[in-house]
């Protein structure tokens, strides 16, 4: 480790959201009333680009806090807007709140965006865009796909069904295209424009059933098309695709990651690219670690790949054995920071680490 | 209804001067009388003001508590009794009560001598001031007077720290000072009993901080020492006899036995001793693990740790040293700081707070050429380093005491009023209690429900314990007696018995309803009307048909005779205790309905 930084939070959280002025959002995801979702602002230490010691301030503090009667599963801030945007079971419907840091330290819950609801209990995967309106896209299934203006609350696009899926995640490619990805693996593009139409991306190498899929999509530096960047999708099994939107019918990699124990469950699994550095991507979800590969080095074998690095602090946190070990929540990539990831666990850990070129450079 | 008011003259929306008013049941406490470090001026006392315009304040006050030894928390006493005027009491615990004059002293030489001011305490002041102290144990309650007492509890964060009840009858107000929830190396977590205080008034400083684990602050600060050693270069590390310094030697012992390092780690002599004597002296207060291990080798005895010389500045190679005083601001700490300062493999570790004008806060300001006496410029080259350990609560931490203590009101101090609204929202929903939090100068009343205790007689509580179902804890139980207000006491007891004891007859009531029927018949085929009638409908109960010709339901009366002037209508007279009102009452209406025909 070049650095690391462990804090706990008072309830663990399964999101980590970065927000405007490298805030960070954690948020409760209880069954039971009385989560909160707290707006953090990290330590000067991970603001800045060198690393210091000895820094006075170590903390994170709460910039701001709210309270949710129902489990957070999802957030997202709606750029260009003091609003955010969550959600949780037991249906599909999402929650608008306003977050005003400098009036008070309060997020307020604002409305509710009520959507039709499915069956069982799905909640919406959600995904905003800096648009001329604030949009937010959402769905729980493949059937139930739309964008809605989060002001407003109108209704701006439904799409086309094909197939009553659950989702696993979606995204914004640009103003005009979606990427939707299915727990089966499949994944969508559908383009605003044409609400007919919902293209077919590839389907996954292998066929059992059993696996669910999740999907990373790489924000990189602005200006990048987001287009041209490789998907890549983990399966609750460790297998690991990168795919070219461009080029779907081919895989553009295929690679396999140790995992423990594979297809113990999906409800956490996360791949994520890292930001300022190309062509790495970290995993977890699998147990109380964290992966990061450079899959520049990966071809479609499917063979097994070899980590970078894995961050094992979540394994070694918790209090002596009590109980079931720590499953990683969560993991996301520091914006600026090439080689700093943070990531929260089941039980309440949050860490922010750093790591170590393998040549020795930090 | 009885009320509890809180005014803070300091620490009301902001760090420093502590120094709160509390007024319960008639007696005016004060709680800490601290010094706000950031200012120069009058500013940096407390606004004694508000309690009286002019004279003493001995009259005002019942008594005055200190929580523990930092200066924004005594600073102010010497300044408030001796220049302001108070004479009465005044409570801390033993460690305070040693440690206090010294730090006293200490900032008294800095403000009057190294800044020239004059409107300042003297030493004879402290020493005056300390005269009325009165030092309490824990858990030990203290009479202040007739009504008023008060108890200590631990506290942690520092050595003598302590979190106070102050109790008048059935009100009380818990003040916490400062207070750390997470055990450290040398001192044990705060600890309260659920004393279900009226009030209990925290401190909110580092409530909206999630803090980086303790391992990781150890961790940055051996790695910092390590490598600066490791190149050769000496680290100085200016603490305060207490407090951190133990924190850190211990933490530095492990280490270096761990690791099997060379390098010697010094202490300053004057500060072992001192250190030593006033931790054997207050052995109980650190914590369970190092109490255990003093009886096998002293904690505070260390291995690799020795006593400083002067003349060991001057060696080469590599050490660590700890000396006093902790700002820089004068002393051996300060010497070192010269010889020091010009070698950039050198590293300086400022362990907390530096006052204004001191060397500490200009290195820690980013100063690197400091005018020294005689006009001298020292260009700093060495290192300079600031570290936190410092060892309040955070938001987990005010939740667990509250937890712990069951108040029923909750005031939050030292914070922010912007940044305190998620916390006060956050205790109000899970705890189900008020939460205020006044700004200085604001007063804050809390509105009590004082208990008074009733003896019950036992003859009255096995009566009403053979009625009705077994008591449950869930649900109130109702009883009927009497309450008698006698002699300056409470008692519950049966009506009967409390006829007996004032001596009073009982009264009967009885009422009596005249009902009238249409019924041409003699008087008794009426009476056999109302009885057949009565049988079929009231299965229940026992109705009887007397020799007299009057009709019993239950224990109420039912007579029949002919109206004076009408013939055809007949007069019933329904007779009841007050006890049978109930049935009485149904009974009237039920006959006011008339007879069935058929009977």
């Amino acid at each position: 480790y070049c650095d690391l930084h462990t804090f706990e939070l008072q309830a663990p959280t399964r999101l980590i959201e970065w927000a405007r002025g490298n805030r960070v959002c954690v948020a409760g995801y209880r069954q039971s009333y009385g989560n909160e979702i707290l707006q953090l602002i990290p330590p000067p230490t991970l603001l800045t680009k060198e690393t210091q010691g000895l820094c006075p301030e170590r903390d994170f503090k709460v910039e701001c806090g709210g309270f949710s009667e129902r489990p957070v599963y999802s957030l997202k801030y709606v750029p260009d807007t003091s609003l955010m945007v969550t959600s949780g079971p037991p249906d599909n419907s999402l929650q608008v709140w306003q977050v005003s840091a400098e009036d008070s330290d309060v997020i307020k819950y604002v409305s509710t965006i009520a959507t039709e609801n499915g069956t069982g209990q799905s909640w919406a995967k959600i995904a905003t865009i800096s648009a001329r309106v604030p949009w937010v896209l959402h769905g729980s299934t493949l059937d139930r796909v739309q964008i809605t203006e989060v002001e407003s609350r109108k209704n701006v696009y439904t799409a086309a069904s094909r197939g009553s899926e659950e989702l696993s995640g979606l995204a914004f490619l640009d103003c005009n295209m979606l990427l939707l990805c299915c727990v089966t693996g499949r994944l969508c593009l559908a383009d605003i424009r044409q609400p007919q139409n919902l293209m077919e991306a590839t389907s996954v190498p292998s066929a059992p059933c059993s696996e669910q899929w999740c999907m990373g999509t790489r924000h990189g530096p602005q200006g990048l098309e987001l287009r041209s960047q490789p998907v890549a999708r983990l399966s609750s099994k460790g297998l690991l695709t990168l795919t070219d939107l461009r080029k779907t019918s081919e895989f553009l990699a295929l690679a396999k990651a140790r995992v423990t124990a594979p297809g113990s469950g999906a409800e956490f699994l996360c791949v994520s690219w890292a930001p300022a550095l190309e062509g790495y991507l970290a995993i977890s979800g699998f147990d109380g670690t964290v992966h990061v590969y450079d899959t520049q080095s990966w071809d479609s074998s499917g063979s097994e790949a070899e980590p970078i690095f894995i961050h094992k602090g979540h394994a070694f946190g918790g209090a002596g054995g009590s109980g079931d070990p720590p499953l990683v929540t969560v993991h996301t990539w520091h914006l600026q920071k090439p080689r700093t990831l943070l990531s929260a666990a089941s039980d309440g850990s949050l860490h922010v680490w750093d790591w170590v070129q393998p040549c020795g450079k930090c | 209804m009885p009320e509890i008011k809180v005014t803070p003259l300091g620490a009301g929306q902001d760090v420093g001067r502590s120094c709160i008013l509390v007024s319960i049941a008639g007696k005016n406490v004060m709680l800490d009388c601290g010094m706000h470090m950031g200012y120069n001026d009058d500013r940096r006392f407390p606004d004694f003001s508000y309690i009286t315009q002019n004279g003493r304040l001995t009259d005002f006050l019942d008594c005055v508590i200190i929580s523990h030894f930092p200066l924004d928390h005594c600073g102010a006493l010497p300044y408030f009794s001796e220049m302001v005027g108070y004479d009465g009491p005044i409570y801390m615990t033993h460690p305070t009560k040693a440690i206090c004059p010294i730090l006293l002293e200490d900032y008294r030489k800095i403000t009057v001598d190294k800044k020239g001011e004059t409107n300042f305490f003297t030493s004879q002041m402290i020493k005056d001031c300390m005269k009325k102290v009165v030092a309490v144990h824990l858990h030990q309650t203290v009479q202040v007077d007739e009504e008023l007492e008060i108890k200590a509890y631990y506290a942690g964060h520092v050595l003598g720290a302590a979190m106070f009840q102050i109790k008048v009858g059935c009100e009380s107000v818990v003040y916490t000072g400062d207070y750390n929830m997470t055990p450290d190396r040398h001192l044990g977590a705060a600890w309260i009993d659920k004393c279900r205080p009226d009030l209990l008034i925290s401190e909110s400083t580092y409530a909206t901080t999630i803090r980086d684990s303790k391992r990781c602050r150890e961790r940055d600060f051996l790695k910092k020492v390590h490598e600066t050693v490791e190149r050769g270069g000496k680290v100085l590390i200016p603490v305060f006899a207490l407090g951190r310094a133990q924190e850190l030697c211990i933490l530095l012992e492990t280490f270096w036995e761990r690791m099997n390092l060379k390098a010697p780690i010094y202490f300053s002599t004057g500060l072992t001793e001192k250190a030593n004597h006033y931790y054997k002296l207050f052995i109980t207060w650190t914590n369970q693990k190092i109490r255990k291990t003093f009886v096998q080798r002293n904690m505070f005895e260390f291995k690799h740790i020795k006593a400083f010389d002067r003349a060991f500045a001057d060696n080469p190679g590599p050490m660590v040293v700890f000396a006093t005083p902790g700002m820089l601001h004068a002393g051996q700490s300060l010497q070192i700081f010269r010889k020091w300062a010009g070698n950039e493999k050198n590293m300086v570790i400022m362990p907390g707070y530096c006052v204004q004008g001191t060397v500490g806060h200009k290195i820690l300001s980013g100063q690197r050429k400091l005018e020294m006496e005689g006009r001298q410029i020292l260009e700093v080259k060495m290192q300079v380093e600031y570290m936190s350990f410092s060892a309040h609560a955070d938001a987990k931490g005010i939740m667990q005491l509250i937890r712990q203590a069951e108040p029923r009101n909750v005031l939050l101090v030292h914070g922010e009023a912007k940044k305190m609204e998620f916390l006060k929202q956050k205790i109000e929903q899970e705890f189900h209690v008020s939460c205020f939090m006044p700004a200085n100068g604001e007063t804050t009343t809390i509105l009590t429900n004082p208990c008074i205790p009733v003896d019950i007689s036992l003859g009255l509580l096995k009566r009403e314990t053979a009625i009705g179902p077994l008591p449950d804890a869930k649900k109130p139980k109702l009883m009927h007696g009497t309450l008698l207000m006698k002699d300056n006491s409470f008692r519950l007891v049966s009506p009967e018995q409390a006829l007996k004891e004032l001596g009073l007859a009982e009264h009967q009531l009885r009422f009596t309803c005249r009902v009238h029927i249409q019924d041409p018949r003699k008087e008794h085929e009426t009476v056999l009307r109302v009885y057949n009638h009565l049988k079929g409908i009231l299965k229940d109960y026992s109705v009887q048909h007397l020799p007299d010709g009057s009709i019993t339901v239950e224990s109420i009366l039912i007579q029949a005779t002919a109206h004076s002037e009408d013939q055809g209508t007949k007069v019933l007279l329904v007779s009841w205790t007050y006890q049978d009102e109930e049935l009485g009452s149904y009974l009237t209406s039920l006959l006011k309905k008339g007879l069935p025909q058929s009977t």
